[in-house]
């Protein structure tokens, strides 16, 4: 199994981040690494990676090291609209798929759970981004609606089956595919284009949703742009926000807004998440819920080179005259060395000057 | 972030027709005519910076982020289903992924049919997509001689021509998808080198358009 340090860089990105989310009042949130298995067996899909780390207790019971906290956080929440407003740093343990094997994956987040309203909303949005900007003086954080797209085609009269197809060519901005499934649905050019405008739409939130309410979108997707335009007034200044409507989530667990973040030299998204009302539900509760997770491992790429030298100085010595050796060390390192002592010269060593010491001498 | 688009392309023929496209949309390469023992190329004049990888290759280089973009087969994409974007159809290197066994093979619904195939990921959802259930026969390199050995009932494999097929008294059952080589772009670099990306994108397109 993979394992991921919880490195100095790690560790200092979350230092900042909790500062941030402490100081809109959300409080620390502490989970066990293992839980009963059976909380992830029903929810199976909504865990990244299907591969599960399982155990049985001492009493018989199968246990999962954690692959999720939100699961952990909703069990953990009473049925009530009362706002919970949580943040975590944990590890989680995955498989991505068969042949990479688990890896510890060290993750960061926040949680608002509760009778969720516009502010709530745009304020988990808002830590997002400045989380980000926390990670990197560049970051982009993409945030869509997830009704604008399945709105959209179920208003153009697309049978479910297209429709899941055509939300997965639109994850991947594949308009050539979709163009020929649309035809094969016997939509009208227009409706065509307006779907190819909407999967490469990409412009700063506020001006995203401008484009969009100029386009031919239907009742369903019209509700949800409504919302969307709602959220952009309120976070109007709120740091580089982007309306991507490809980012997808799956929709049994996911509805309304989701999001994405990237910071250059990380070749993926380091920051994930969305309302997920859908998977309250699954789980028996009445409230809304909203939250993200960074992913902290991702953050790796972005520390500093090793330096190029183990030590400024290697100092080879015979034993002769310990209490000597002390005091030439002492006046090294007064210097502002990094000496190695040693007798012999270390294999695959690197080091900037070679020193002995003998006979009282420092040579 | 390097200021350069770095571009992926497939070793071999695929590869040279790919930026052949790329040279007519106005990002050609001098060092490209004069490769020597260079591994990478590159046009500052057009901001670009080629390198040749093995085809199966192009996806990992391009969802890692070690290429911006780069031009890899629609099979690649179907098997290993990498997180990219697919911004286009370059039209080239078109065939087709089916199913091939013997001429007159009949599928009989009461066995497990055993299918022989280098695409598992691609044979999987096909016949899910059917309702059928299959024994799978992951193989390398020569694939057509499963059936001839009676390793398995039928194939899924990559057909052009048909003339191995042919040769070796097979024949094409059944179409799976047509495979052509698409345009990847690594989902971070487009939204950080979004003008570059986007503006070679309609280039190669109206390139494209130009030639049909």
């Amino acid at each position: 199994m993979a394992s991921t340090q919880f490195s100095s860089i790690t560790g200092g990105v979350f230092s900042k981040l909790e500062n941030l989310w402490t100081g809109r009042g959300y409080t620390r949130y502490r989970v066990n690494r293992f839980e009963e298995y059976d909380l992830y067996a029903k929810n199976r899909t909504f865990i990244t990676g299907s591969s599960i780390l399982t155990f049985t207790d001492t009493d018989g019971r199968l246990m999962a090291l954690k692959p999720d906290i939100t699961l952990s956080v909703i069990k953990n929440t009473p049925n009530s609209d009362a706002l919970r407003k949580l943040y975590y740093c944990e590890s989680v343990y995955r498989a991505a798929d068969i042949s990479s094997g688990f890896s510890e994956i060290q993750q960061a987040g926040l949680e608002c759970i509760g009778g969720l309203g516009l502010f709530d909303v745009c304020e988990v949005i808002s830590l997002a981004a400045r989380s980000l900007a926390a990670l990197s003086q560049r970051y982009i954080l993409d945030i869509s609606h997830l009704g604008l797209l399945s709105g959209f085609l179920e208003d153009a009269g697309v049978d479910v089956s297209r429709r899941l197809e055509l939300l997965r060519l639109a994850e991947g901005k594949n308009s050539h595919e979709a163009a020929a499934i649309l035809g094969r649905a016997g939509v009208s050019p227009a409706v065509s284009a307006t779907f190819d405008a909407m999967i490469h739409l990409r412009a700063p939130l506020e001006d995203g949703v401008a484009r969009l309410s100029v386009l031919p979108l239907g009742e369903h997707a019209a509700a949800a742009l409504s919302e969307l335009a709602r959220i952009a007034r309120a976070l109007r200044g709120t740091g580089s926000i982007y309306l991507d409507l490809s980012l997808r989530s799956d929709e049994r667990y996911y509805e309304g807004v989701v999001m994405r973040g990237y910071i250059p030299g990380v070749p993926s998204a380091v920051l994930s998440g969305g309302r997920y009302d859908g998977l309250m539900r699954r789980l028996h509760r009445d409230a809304g819920a909203m939250g993200f997770a960074i992913y902290l491992n991702l953050l790796e790429r972005l520390m500093p080179e090793p330096e190029a030298l183990d030590a400024d100085v290697l100092l080879l010595h015979d034993g002769a005259d310990p209490e000597g050796l002390t005091r030439a060390v002492a006046g090294l390192e007064k210097d502002g060395l990094r000496v190695r002592v040693d007798r012999a010269v270390p294999e695959g060593f690197r080091y900037g000057k070679l020193m002995n010491y003998s006979g009282g001498e420092l040579k | 972030m390097s200021d350069f688009l770095n571009v992926a392309l497939p070793k071999g023929r695929l590869g040279d027709k790919v930026y052949a496209l790329f040279e007519k949309a106005g990002y050609g390469c001098d060092e490209i005519a004069d490769p020597g023992r260079k591994l990478v190329f590159e046009s500052p004049e057009h901001g670009v910076r080629y390198f040749y990888v093995k085809p199966s290759d192009v996806a990992i280089y391009v969802e890692r982020g070690a290429a911006d973009i780069g031009a890899a087969g629609k099979d690649i994409l179907l098997e290993y289903t990498p997180e990219v974007y697919e911004l286009l159809d370059f039209g080239i290197g078109r065939c087709r992924m089916c199913v091939c066994g013997r001429p007159g093979f009949r599928d009989d619904p009461n066995r497990t049919l055993r299918v022989a195939t280098k695409f598992t990921k691609i044979a999987r959802d096909y016949y899910a997509g059917l309702g059928r259930s299959i024994d799978m026969i992951h193989l390398n390199g020569s694939i057509e001689l499963a059936p001839i050995l009676g390793l398995s009932d039928v194939i899924v494999d990559i057909v052009e021509t048909g003339a191995t097929l042919r040769e070796n008294g097979l024949g094409v059952l059944s179409e799976v998808c047509d495979i052509s080589a698409r345009l990847i772009a690594n989902k971070v670099s487009y939204k950080f080198k979004y003008d570059a990306v986007t503006a070679l994108a309609a280039r190669l397109r109206g390139t494209i358009e130009v030639q049909k």
